[in-house]
């Protein structure tokens, strides 16, 4: 191989050879012709300073990003009218299940409290359950027989 | 040998994303911490200015994951999301009306201090003098020196980053060292 061809070859790896990302036999030709040729060696120390002054990312960065990102997709504490139509739906489905074993009211009232207490609700993507906000108006007694209705009407209900 | 194959004890990128596609938090988590460092180096050689910089690098993963489902993986994913990168930043300098003059007028000048007498103090002068003048070189070769040099990217995937071929990132790069050289002196 020829000096120029060479040449045109190690300055391609100069950037991995400073980084050590280079493997062993191409390293120790970087080295070898960087010693005999002036050019190239200018180069290599260029790159050399410049991976030397590489800007570094705020340690915090990846913290925030991830927080921000993983923002997007975690559940949103919301007034507990803010539960959706799917989860009411599920909860429902849950005390018809459990009302065939005698325990309706117990089940409703631990699962509410325990979701309602971990605000893990999912907020549905077309918005709140409609109508929804006048449920606060509602006494836990009345609240229980809406649930009974929704579970009456749901496929496979009593109803 | 910068090809984006990385498998350290969270696995390669492409299992990763696959996971984050089905809501796996962790591996959208591994995906950051993997991944940000060097978006906010592209983030960092456009806009000059780390917060906005910062923001970049927020919003280019918020977009990405938020598209996870139409990546296609004919790239790989850090070069996907080295683009998207690009584009918020490109986007990010539009709205802050930051041109690139306006840009180098606010940089600190760096310069060496020439009463240090420690050779290391030296070389870190020479070391930001040549950072320096790298933010004067044009977008092209600016970005294509840094992501050689600063990332070990392949010029493949620069070229996919900054919208051009292969041999135009070459191109780029190696017109880029010559000008530093000669703005170095």
């Amino acid at each position: 191989m020829n000096t120029q061809d060479r040449c045109a070859e190690v300055r391609e790896w100069l950037p991995d050879h400073v980084s050590a990302r280079l493997d062993a036999e191409r390293d120790r030709l970087v080295r070898e012709h960087t010693e005999v040729c002036a050019e190239c060696r200018a180069e290599l120390e260029l790159i050399g300073l410049l991976r030397e002054s590489r800007p570094k990312a705020p340690a915090e960065l990846a913290d925030r990003v991830a927080r921000a990102a993983l923002g997007r997709r975690r559940p949103v504490r919301r007034p507990w009218w803010g539960l959706s139509a799917a989860a009411v739906a599920a909860v429902a489905l849950g005390i018809g299940i459990a009302s065939n074993e005698g325990r309706v009211t117990t089940t409703l009232q631990d699962d509410l409290a325990a979701e309602f207490e971990e605000g893990e609700f999912w907020v549905s993507d077309d918005g709140l359950l409609a109508g929804a906000p006048t449920l606060e108006e509602l006494t836990d007694d009345e609240l229980a027989a809406l649930l009974d209705e929704l579970v009456a009407e749901s496929p496979g209900g009593q109803g | 040998m910068s090809e984006d194959r990385r498998d350290d004890a969270e696995g390669p990128d492409a299992r990763l994303v696959e996971r984050a596609r089905a809501g796996d938090e962790a591996a959208l988590t591994a995906l950051v911490r993997r991944h940000s460092g060097v978006a906010f180096g592209v983030a960092l050689s456009m806009t000059r200015d780390e917060d906005i910089a910062q923001d970049v690098v927020q919003d280019a993963f918020i977009k990405a994951f938020g598209a996870l489902d139409g990546f296609r993986g004919d790239a790989s994913f850090k070069s996907w999301l080295l683009t998207i990168t690009a584009n918020e930043a490109r986007g990010a300098l539009r709205k802050s009306r930051r041109r690139r003059e306006t840009a180098l007028a606010d940089a600190p000048e760096l310069v060496a201090s020439g009463d240090d007498p420690a050779e290391a103090a030296v070389t870190a002068s020479e070391a930001e003098r040549a950072r320096s003048r790298l933010a004067e070189l044009p977008e092209k070769q600016r970005l294509s020196v840094a992501l050689r040099v600063d990332e070990g990217l392949s010029f493949r995937e620069i070229g996919e980053i900054i919208g051009s071929s292969e041999g135009a990132a070459r191109v780029n790069y190696f017109h880029g060292i010559r000008r530093l050289r000669e703005l170095m002196g």
